[in-house]
This record gives structure tokens, sequence and C-alpha cells, in this order.
């Protein structure tokens, strides 16, 4: 009796909780699921013989894949479209890893040390949000011109300060791809370090080992999780980036990338089913590694529990 | 600054996006003719009508009239003009073929794209009995390949494809296609981030003269020639000739003719326009954007008449005072516009005449099957293979 008593209730709230959730699920469906299904029907589909715009197919059964069968081949083809596909990982991996270098020591000192000044670095954190992308993109066309501040502090510094860095050269997009996305790095981070347990921490400095231990054996481990997620939420609008090496490489074909040639089919010709195949392909690709993030977060948490 | 940067985007977005439609026959030819055209359900507006109440409401890339000229026209007729703008010509098919926009006048039409418009019945056949001044349109362009007949379109503005560049670091003499492909100019050139443009401007180095080929080696040879720029030359694909060009960055570019004459807008303070200087190939690739009424108009009439107003040759000298892109006028010629101190001696090679407007190449409408081996060419050089 008294579990049957006591479970009502808790059915009863499970059902209320689900019933919140509801919208929240529409609203996934409707902005990602639906959108999705759009994109394959668009691939799969037809053109419009006049206006030569996309013709959605809806219904599966009356697919063609001669656009992705061609895309395909293209792909595959390191002198083609898989130039710009091995690129852009390169320069999205590039790009995490200062994420990680510039970051995680900024996320960890806020979480961990900041005390008071905790609000006003978050408020700085978010800042570069209140100014629009594109005009962050351009402020690094000015800095990286060859009379620019950047090679002038390169100049000062004794390491060189002629080189023209928008001359179609990857670093300019790597360290712009970078400094667009890093917000988005160290906010889930900052969020992950802050809820570490201090306790553990504590406990390992007490059983005698040093800050750096502690960091390489406690810190460090606890806040996979939290690098994962911020990993993840950066590196996913990186891979559809199009605008940051137009704008600092003056769309130089040495460091096109995927997102560009998406944009390039879908706006700019009468083939969108090319670049819809594009796009999932892309999307396939970023699957896996959604699939390991997943599977690593899995463990992290295994091994906290454990 | 701005507002230039805009207006190159204009005719960047008409002729990059444009991917050339125009049909191998005259694109319009069976247009004018009722009994054949499929945009045949429109019918222009009858004669003698009264201007409506307004607003007038134009379709247009953003910056590609003079205010001055849409104050003017408010003040005239007593209405008000409001404009909606895009940032190419199949964004601008797509959201009109949507329903997406409701509007009277298609500002900028792509000549290449015309087809689209009057195949599905999006915009109507002028009445010319509005448009006194339509005598004033270049000779060349009365009667224009693209719409035979001038039915649906009247041209906006005329433009030319050739080398821009700084006449203080390069021997005009010297310049030819080959000048793109030139390892001296290493890392300070750029051809137009356009599929049409960059591919025809490979084939006419190579002498030759379809710039309409459905040949698959041609077409692929051009994209391979292209190739050779991307470590070569250290090549930008992009349309910013007009600044980069006098602030100095670019040294030779794949240009229209109406960048250069907007590059005198960009010089640097202290620099001369002596600096400048425009190659054109004979004959040149010649390209233009149209004005055209949309069958579903609410003010037709208001439509007839400000494409009139532009039409009237000094309205045409006050807007391309701003725009900085040669109007189709009869009479608006280098000779007077450099007489009017409108354009420099230097850059007069920049203003088409009405001979070079006739005997330009077009680029024409492809097949969709001859469109995408362009399209994967041009694809295979920009994504650096």
């Amino acid at each position: 009796m008294a579990n049957a008593a006591g479970g009502a209730p808790g059915g009863h709230r499970n059902t209320f909780w689900a019933f919140l959730s509801v919208p929240g699920v529409a609203w996934l469906a409707a902005l990602f699921v639906v959108p999705f299904y759009a994109v394959a029907a668009v691939a799969f589909g037809r053109v419009d013989p006049i206006l030569r715009t996309a013709d959605p197919v809806w219904s599966p059964l009356e697919w063609k894949f001669s656009a992705m069968r061609n895309i395909l081949r293209r792909v595959l083809d390191s002198n083609d479209l898989g130039g710009a596909f091995i690129r852009t990982f390169a320069y999205v991996g590039g790009a995490l890893a200062l994420c990680c270098l510039v970051g995680y020591p900024v996320a960890y000192y806020v979480a961990r040390h900041a005390s008071r000044w905790r609000g006003a670095l978050l408020a700085a954190l978010v800042l570069p949000f209140w100014i629009s992308y594109l005009m962050r993109m351009l402020a690094w066309v000015n800095l990286l011109q060859v009379d620019g501040y950047f090679n002038r502090v390169l100049g000062w510094l004794h390491l060189g300060g002629s080189r023209n860095w928008l001359s179609g050269d990857w670093p300019a997009v790597v360290i712009g791809l970078a400094y667009g996305y890093i917000p988005f790095f160290i906010l889930p981070l900052y969020a992950a370090l802050e809820r570490l347990d201090k306790r553990l921490i504590e406990a390992g400095r007490d059983l005698g080992a040093s800050p750096g231990r502690v960091f390489q054996r406690v810190t460090l481990p606890l806040s996979v999780p939290g690098l994962m997620a911020a990993s993840v939420i950066t590196v996913l609008p990186m891979f559809g980036d199009y605008y940051t090496n137009s704008f600092l490489t003056s769309g130089s074909p040495r460091t096109e990338m995927i997102g560009n040639q998406i944009e390039f089919y879908l706006r700019g010709t009468s083939q969108p089913q090319t670049g819809a195949s594009l796009v999932l392909i892309l999307s396939a690709m970023l699957l896996v590694l959604m699939t390991y993030y997943l599977v690593v977060t899995v463990r992290a948490q295994r091994a906290v529990a454990t | 600054m701005n507002t230039g940067s805009t207006r190159r985007q204009v005719i960047g977005g008409s002729a990059r996006l444009g991917l050339a439609l125009a049909c191998g026959i005259p694109l319009l030819q069976a247009c004018g003719d009722d009994s054949t055209s499929a945009g045949k359900q429109s019918k222009s507006i009858k004669d003698g009508l009264k201007p409506e109440a307004g607003p007038l409401r134009i379709f247009d890339y953003d910056s590609y009239i003079n205010p001055e000229i849409i104050s003017a026209f408010e003040s005239k007729y007593g209405v008000k003009v409001d404009i909606t703008t895009f940032t190419s010509d199949d964004e601008a098919i797509s959201k009109l073929a949507s329903g997406a926009v409701d509007i009277d006048l298609h500002h900028s039409a792509a000549t290449s794209t015309l087809f689209k418009l009057v195949d599905s019945g999006l915009i109507q056949p002028l009445n010319k009995t509005y448009l006194t001044n339509f005598g004033n349109v270049v000779a060349s362009l009365r009667d224009p390949y693209y719409d035979k007949g001038s039915v649906y379109t009247v041209p906006y503005t005329v433009f030319g494809t050739g080398i821009g560049f700084r006449a203080d670091r390069v021997d005009p003499a010297s310049l030819s296609w080959d000048t793109m492909w030139d390892p001296q100019y290493k890392g300070v050139a750029s051809v137009l981030d356009d599929v049409r443009e960059g591919l025809t401007m490979a084939m006419m180095r190579k002498g030759l003269t379809d710039v309409n080929t459905s040949d698959p080696a041609v077409i692929k040879q051009a994209g391979s020639d292209l190739s050779e720029l991307t470590n070569l030359m250290n090549i930008k694909v992009e349309i910013e000739g007009y600044h980069t060009i006098p602030e100095g960055a670019t040294t030779v570019a794949q240009t229209w003719t109406g960048d250069m004459l907007t590059a005198l807008q960009y010089l640097p303070e202290g620099t001369t326009a002596d600096v400048l200087g425009y190659w054109l190939p004979n004959p040149a690739l010649i390209n233009s954007d149209t004005m055209c009424v949309m069958s579903k108009a609410k003010n037709p009439v208001l439509a007839h008449l400000f494409i009139d107003y532009l039409l009237d040759k000094d309205n045409a000298i006050t807007n391309f005072q701003y725009v900085g892109y040669q109007p189709a006028i009869d009479g608006i010629d280098g000779q007077y516009l450099i007489d009017q101190g409108l354009v420099p001696e230097n850059l007069r090679s920049c203003v088409l005449s009405s001979d070079q407007i006739g005997k330009g190449f077009r680029s024409l409408q492809l097949t969709a099957e001859v469109e995408a081996l362009w399209n994967d060419a041009w694809s295979k050089f920009t994504a650096g293979g």
C-alpha cells in the first residue's frame, strides 16, 4: 500500500514534466528534424525547369541519387572537393587547439580564482557577442594588414613583421576562427569547471600531490566532459563557416573551406541538389564526431561515478 | 565607403550568381511574341492611365539608385518610393517566385537570368507609350540580344570585363589576359568571383571566342588553367578590385569597367587618379542590368514612369555620379563624361561605346547540363584543386 500510494504522485509528476517537455521537443522537431529532412528532399529532389530553383521531393520512394553520387566522387578526390574537406578539418582542428590553449586557462581562472572579479570577467567574455561577427572579422582584416598592428608587434619582438597575413595564408584563417568562436568555448568550459567538487582537489593536495600533479590527475580528468562539450559547441559552427576565410584571405583557393562550396552551390548556382548533398556529407562526418563525443562523455561520467 | 562597397556587390551579385542562363538563341526573342512566349499570361497596361497613388515599391540591390533621384521622383509625382533590397540575382528570383516580396518594379534584373522572369510570367510586357525617353537608350541596346524588341526590359547599366591595374606599376602596352598568369604579379592579382567571367577569361586567353561553349574538354581545360593561378599567382577570387587597386593592395585585377570608375572614390588622400588604369579586350564580354515591371504590380504606371525618369539623360548623369556604373543612354560616352569632368582621360577605356556594346561577347543561357560543367570546373578551381 505504501509503495502504491507513493508511486501514484510520482507518476503524476513524471507525466507533468513530460508534458512540459512537449513544447521543447516540438521546437526541436520543427527546427532540426524537419529542416534536415528538407535538405535531404532537396539533395535527392528535382530542380524547377524554369526558375532552376530547388524542387524538393518529399517521398523517399521518388528520390534520385545522381547528384550525391557525383559529389561523392569529387569529395573522394583530394585534387577536387576532397582538398576542401581536408583543409576544413585541419583548420577547425587548429582553431580548436588554439581555443584550448587560450580558453582553458581563462575558463579555469574565472571559475577557480577570479573571486570578486568573476562577474566582471564573465561580462567581458560575453562582450564580443555584442558586436557583429562580421564586424569583428573586419577588425582582423585591419589588424593583419601588412602595416597593421599584428606585424608591428612582431616587429617590436624581432619576430619579422613584414608578412602579408591576408594573402591566402592558413594561419589567418585559424586565428580568425579561434577568435570568432572562442567565447562559445570558454563559457561552457567555465560552467563545467565552476561545478568541480573542490573537495576532490583538496583531497589530492592533502595526499601530498603538487599543484601540477593535482591538476593533471584530478582537475583535468574531471574537466573532460566540459572540454568535450565546449569543443562540440565550438567546432560545429566552425565546420559550416564560410565567411571567416572569405574575409581574411580574400577568397584565396588555398584556404577554401567546405562551407564556401556549400554556399556556392546553394546560393550561386542552379544546382541546389549538389549543395544539399554536400551538407548531408558534412553532417554524416560530424555525426561520427558527435558519436565519439557521446562515447567519451559517457565513459567520463562512469569514471567519475566509480 | 560603405556605399561604394554595396554598389560593387550589386554588380558582383548580379553577374556572379547569374550563371548566365540566356539561351543559345537570343534570349527573349520569342518572348516578345505573344503567340510563342511562356510569359504570355501577362499583358501590358493600357495606354493613357493616370499614375497610381503609390507608394511605388522597387526591388533593387542596396545603394544602386542615387537617393537624389528617388527624392526628385517623389516630389515630381507626389508619391512615396519604397525600396526593398536583395543581395544576389538568385535571391531576387527566389523571393519573387515564392511571393516573399510584393513589388512593382524590379530595378536590377540580370540579362542572363531574364528568361526565368519571363517564362514564369513574373514580369509584364512594357507599354512604350509611357516611356517617352526610350529613344535615349543607346542604339545597340534598343533591340538587345537578351530581349528582342525590348518587350520586357529597359537597360539600366552596361559594363564590360577587362583588367584594372595600377598604372604606376604596370606597362599598359604589356597587358593582355596573359598578365593574369604573369608571376611578377604574384600575390597582388585577383580574378572576379564569378563562374562565367572567370572561365571565360581563361578561354579568351587561349583565343577562344565561344564564351558559351558546351564542349566539356574546353570547359575542363579552362578550369585547369584557372587552377594554375592558385600557386603560380596566389590568386584572390573576389570582387574588391574597386578599392584594393586604388589602395595599392592589388596591382592587376580582372574587373568590370564600372569598378574602375567607382575606384576613383577610393583613392587614398594624396593619391591621384593617374595611378589607375584599365585594359579592355576587343571585343570584350559585355553585360547589362535591366529594369522591368512585375506582372502583379499594384502601381504599374508609376513603375513605367520611374523607368522613364531614369532614361532622361540629365537624371541618368545624376544617377551615374552616385552609382558609378555607365548608364545605357545614348550620348553618355567616354568623351562626354571626360568633357564633363566625371571621368579622367586615363580611364576612358572604362566607358563603352555603342559599337563596343553592340559587338561584345555575351554570356548566354546554358542548358542545365552544360551549366553544371561550368559550375563544377569553377568549383574545382576555387576548392584549390
